[in-house]
């Protein structure tokens, strides 16, 4: 086995064996997004039941042959109890002490307005003990049934009306007399889809690929910065660096056994969340169900092929710019506060290019991000969905650029005696006095 | 037999620092050399430049004929190096260890389990060489470090304050491992130590250093006459006048 496998595969069983490291990067995404995927179905399940299962109270101070219909129709559902109470503060202190999750409230002068022409009040109160999400919705359910009320004694009050005056139009035309529907034009071709719903399911593409890269690309910098740092804390770097290997050999076989567990951390993260997004989502089929390939969008085998790219020459320059920065430490936590700084420009692009498209910002804020190298790794994301591969070559240039010059730096302090002699702890240069356990 | 190392006027600064002020000594082949001195009298500094790991800033340093600058991939060849203090690889066993160090000399896998037989009987910890070194104790993790400096047969072995945190019993087997191997196989050993009563044990020469300076060198005997003391301790306290 030659030095530079040597190194690799000594850095894998080094990272491997580490509990924090195999737990933490390959392990982790792989229970921990199936696990908060289970539990959000488990408890989006548990609303449903908690609704379907809800109980609703009426309570009404009017009386009259309109009033009577809207409370016999109520009634018509067996999970609504009346309440009788002599005032509306007595029937809600009721209410309150219930497990009904509504009260429907129909007021003193509903029938009368109704029968003079004027729009009948209705009032509905949630009973919000525990502020849950069943309650709140349980509360909709009451709205939506007084809705449906709505809707059918209007469609009788027109035809009665249409009837009177000897208009043989359909009630549902007069109620609702246009038909509106959405279609998207994109890239040319004409999607039956709305563009809200084209736009919500490239928000959700375009928030999910930045989270990754971004989650991918914190595991790699801590880890090589941990990797470097324990080295030196353990002074078995300066060991190394006395072998008869080359420094660049020595660089070059830490990057690649990084590469190595990064990579499966990601393998493990994306399958750890795209367990999560199928069984956390998997109530909302109808949003989740809008096939947009036939539009052109949706990752194309090419695009797969640059993104594969994108992402090992982003890996690559963050690896290489956190052994960089893990050199000057001389402790695993200084050298974990020394990248947590370089997070932060992955975190701007990454949240900034989620909400926004890097077009709609102000041109100076435009050239900041664009010269942060992981802005470019957000966009070739986005351009990979919508199959813009120009943009992801331009990408993957800047990167492999910025790439070059930090490997440059880094093998340019493996081949000096700065990885011996540099310290950089907690944010504060040492005296150089020190700098020598002379 | 020649001469294994050659220092001459060597300066080494850090900034405004001089941690070396014109340091000068050979030491001879098969030798066992020992740098003595406080913390912060540049035995570190020196044995790194010795070790190609840092530069000088003037002087000169050879390695059986090497300039440790100019040809540090040959002096690295011949060297073994274990700093003060150095760990090793926590997750890997001991056995795992001398192999992983074994192959960057080696050439085949002949040599290699050669090496990793010597370097699992000089280390004398037997079975437990298969336990991960995270198990080790400071006493076990030194006694592998140092079968790894000398497994490989180094023409010069550099050993930096080789029993530093050690207790009483594994500082004398770790200077016994040393003093029996460099003598068997004729390996030029040269240590630093601030404890010199171990140096007077284990070294043929010592150089005395101080603030950047040797202050004199010698056998052990010579020193001591020289400067008519009972121990070297003794004789290191006159020669720095801080006595």
């Amino acid at each position: 086995m030659g030095s530079f496998t040597s190194i690799i595969m000594k850095e894998i069983k080094e990272l491997i064996r580490d509990p924090k490291i195999l737990f933490g990067v390959v392990l982790l995404p792989l229970l921990l997004y199936p696990l908060m995927g289970q539990g959000i179905q488990i408890s989006e399940q548990a609303v449903q039941t908690s609704v379907r299962g809800a109980k609703f109270s009426l309570y009404t101070d009017d009386s009259g042959q309109v009033a009577d219909a809207i409370v016999k129709y109520i009634m018509t559902n067996n999970t609504v109890t009346r309440i009788q109470a002599n005032s509306l503060s007595d029937a809600l202190v009721q209410f309150k002490n219930s497990d009904s999750v509504a009260l429907v409230y129909v007021p003193n002068g509903y029938n009368y307005n109704i029968t003079n022409g004027g729009k009948g009040n209705v009032k509905i109160y949630g009973n919000l003990k525990n502020l849950n999400i069943a309650e709140a919705t349980g509360a909709e359910v009451a709205g939506s049934l007084v809705n449906v009320y709505n809707y059918y004694y209007s469609l009788a009050i027109i035809k009665g009306l249409s009837t009177a005056a000897g208009d043989t139009s359909s009630a549902v035309a007069i109620h609702d007399p246009i038909n509106l529907t959405y279609a998207s034009i994109i890239k040319g071709n004409v999607v039956e889809v709305s563009p809200s719903q084209v736009t919500g399911l490239i928000m959700s593409q375009s928030i999910m690929l930045p989270i990754m890269v971004m989650m991918m690309v914190i595991f790699a910098i801590q880890m090589a910065a941990t990797s470097i740092a324990l080295e030196k804390e353990q002074k078995t770097l300066e060991t190394l660096m006395t072998l008869p290997v080359g420094r660049l050999t020595i660089l070059a076989g830490k990057l690649t056994g990084s590469i190595v567990i990064a990579i499966a951390g990601s393998i493990s993260y994306i399958i750890g969340f795209s367990y999560y997004t199928s069984s956390a989502f998997s109530f909302a089929a109808s949003t989740t169900s809008i096939d947009l390939t036939g539009a052109g969008i949706g990752i194309q085998p090419l695009g797969y092929a640059l993104l594969g790219i994108v992402m090992f020459v982003t890996l690559v320059s963050a690896l290489a710019l956190a052994i960089s920065l893990a050199v000057f430490t001389d402790s695993v936590r200084s050298a974990q506060s020394l990248t947590g700084v370089l997070i932060i420009p992955l975190i701007i692009p990454a949240i900034i290019l989620m909400f926004s498209d890097i077009d709609m910002l102000p041109a100076a804020m435009q050239w900041i991000l664009l010269a942060i190298p992981y802005t470019h790794t957000m966009l070739a994301t986005k351009a990979a969905f919508l199959g813009d591969y120009w943009l992801m070559i331009r990408s993957i240039a800047y990167i492999s650029v910025f790439t070059v010059v930090v490997l440059w730096a880094a093998a340019k302090i493996f081949s000096t005696e700065r990885i011996i002699t540099s310290r950089f702890t907690n944010f504060s240069f040492r005296n150089k006095r020190k700098q020598s356990t002379a | 037999m020649g001469t294994a190392i050659k220092v001459g006027d060597l300066r080494k600064n850090f900034g405004e620092f001089e941690a070396l002020k014109g340091v000068t000594f050979s030491v001879e082949e098969n030798e066992i050399f020992g740098l003595i001195g406080p913390n912060g009298a540049g035995k570190t500094t020196t044995l790194r430049i010795l070790g190609t790991l840092i530069s000088p800033s003037s002087g000169v340093a050879e390695v059986f004929g090497h300039d440790v600058v100019k040809d540090a991939n040959k002096v690295r060849e011949i060297l073994s190096y274990l700093p003060e203090d150095a760990g090793a690889y926590q997750y890997l066993n001991g056995e795992e260890y001398l192999r992983f160090m074994a192959g960057f000399y080696a050439h085949d896998k002949t040599t290699t389990e050669a090496m990793v037989s010597a370097g699992k009987e000089i280390s004398g910890l037997g079975e437990r060489l298969r336990d991960r070194i995270n198990s080790y104790s400071r006493g076990m993790k030194r006694r592998l470090l140092i079968a790894r400096a000398l497994m490989i047969k180094p023409r010069l072995a550099i050993l930096d304050e080789p029993t530093s945190g050690l207790d009483v019993i594994q500082a004398y087997h770790v200077r016994g491992m040393i003093k029996d191997y460099a003598e068997k196989m004729g390996v030029t050993t040269i240590v630093s130590s601030h404890n010199m009563l171990e140096v007077e044990y284990l070294c043929h020469r010592v150089a005395l250093i101080n603030e950047g300076v040797i202050v004199a060198q010698g056998t052990p005997d010579e020193l001591k006459t020289k400067y008519n003391s009972v121990n070297l301790e003794q004789a290191f306290m006159e020669a720095t006048q801080l006595g």
